[in-house]
């Protein structure tokens, strides 16, 4: 799976509008003429934004790796969830609009986290495991930024502001719903195999080296925004 | 003990040290190697040269409006009048080694002029030969000026041209025909060749020797 996330990352065709995962082309110029509320477009948007975004698939994906427990599953992502949603509505209502490329930076970093968390890292390097809840809620808060800064880069229209957000808000928990269920139903499959435990170091080496690629990328593209 | 969302049996932290510097270092690579000179323009391991990756990034075009702009009709120049002859040899037209089409370009200044002159002799139908008079800006920047005076076929063409902005002028040729052929082209005025590999002659074209020799000692 996450052999497959990195080989989409690297083949996708629309590589360098892509990467930034922004929401471009039609549908920007939808969102920057829509006056008045618009719910299930919005909802769509957010939906597709989610589904698309390896960044947040990624994330979620490391998240889940190891959790055996659908209790369990509910809880880090409900997490996850109010993380990303606090940030992206306060976000869009304070407007507060921070560099993509720097927040997209953090969300490679995060990617790169849990996949070193996954495999005990923090504990056998460090000594110290950090809170895992309080990781995957305050990185949740910024995954919610990117979305925020991604959103108001649209120049929202203040009418039918609060309906649209919170329909795009919607439309992410769905997209993330949607992933959800494709990973565990690999994940729930894979687990049961013998060679699970063997191949999820290696993929978990993946994902890390996947989160320093999608981090460096980032602050490259920061660093040359003005240059190139 | 197992913590929640970890392995069962966390690793070492040997192995982790490993793991973590393999991720770090093969995820730099692929971001200085393939993405950098493919996204931004940027080569710092010279990988993107080497496999040709760098091919992949390309500023965004700002076409030109060529029909439009006047000069002076009497115009004088710091740089000296020249002349050259340029004998370029095409292979038959579908070679698989696209040895059938190159470009040709001068570097101009703005509101330089020269006159010129090119044919095709041996190819007998006007259709099989292809050639696209245009000029571009010289720029490592994201956007580059192009301006494109004359896309057609044909086997012949003589006219002047008198450069819109600073950059490289001239063509590109396709043969389309069945045999290998050679292009004359003669250009007088006020210009500049390109050295052999430079942007705008990348083919490696000498100027004023015989055909065979265009390409260097063989």
């Amino acid at each position: 799976m996450a052999l497959l996330l990195l080989s989409l990352l690297i083949v996708d065709s629309n590589f360098g509008t892509t990467f930034a995962h922004g929401i471009g082309g039609r549908d920007a110029a939808f969102v920057a003429a829509t006056k008045g509320p618009d719910l299930v477009p919005f909802i769509y948007l957010g939906a597709k934004h989610m589904v698309t975004g390896y960044d947040h698939l990624l994330f979620i994906f490391g998240v889940i790796f190891f959790l055996y427990r659908m209790k369990d599953v509910v809880i880090y992502v409900t997490l996850f969830s109010i993380g990303h949603s606090i940030t992206l509505l306060a976000g869009v209502l304070l407007k507060i609009e921070i560099n993509s490329y720097l927040v997209d930076a953090v969300i490679g970093l995060s990617v790169a986290y849990k996949a070193f968390d996954n495999l005990g890292g923090f504990k056998s390097i460090f000594g110290v495991q950090p809170n895992n809840k309080v990781a995957v809620g305050s990185f949740g808060l910024i995954h919610g930024l990117g979305l925020a800064t991604k959103l108001q880069a649209l120049r929202l229209n203040g009418n039918g502001l609060v309906p649209n957000m919170l329909g795009f808000n919607v439309g992410v928990e769905i997209g993330q719903l949607i992933a959800l269920v494709v990973f565990l139903v690999v994940m729930l499959q894979w687990r049961r195999t013998a060679s699970f435990e063997r191949f999820a170091v290696a993929a978990n080496a993946l994902i890390l080296t996947a989160g320093f690629m999608l981090m460096e990328y980032q602050l490259a593209a920061y660093f040359s925004a003005g240059k190139v | 003990m197992t913590i929640e969302g970890q392995i069962s049996k966390p690793l070492s932290a040997g192995n982790m040290l490993a793991i973590t510097g393999g991720a770090f270092v093969a995820g730099s690579l692929i971001v200085f190697g393939a993405i950098l000179p493919a996204e931004f323009n940027w080569d710092p391991l010279g990988l993107g040269r080497a496999t040709g990756l760098n091919r992949l990034w390309a500023p965004r075009e700002v076409t030109f409006d060529t029909t439009t702009g006047s000069v002076p009709l009497a115009r004088e120049y710091p740089m000296g009048f020249r002349t050259d002859v340029i004998e370029i040899p095409l292979r038959a037209g579908g070679d698989s080694t696209r040895g059938d089409e190159l470009e040709y370009k001068v570097r101009m200044r703005k509101d330089a002029t020269f006159v010129y002159e090119w044919s095709v002799p041996g190819v007998s139908n006007p259709e099989e030969f292809y050639f696209d008079f245009h000029g571009h800006t010289l720029t490592a920047a994201k956007e580059m000026t192009v301006a494109t005076y004359k896309q057609a076929t044909g086997t012949s063409a003589n006219g002047a041209l008198t450069a819109p902005f600073d950059g490289v002028h001239g063509w590109f040729f396709q043969n389309q025909s069945v045999g290998p052929i050679v292009v004359h082209v003669k250009i007088s005025g006020f210009y500049e060749l390109i050295p052999p590999g430079d942007t705008g002659n990348e083919a490696g074209i000498i100027a004023n020797v015989p055909a065979d020799k265009a390409f260097g000692e063989q």
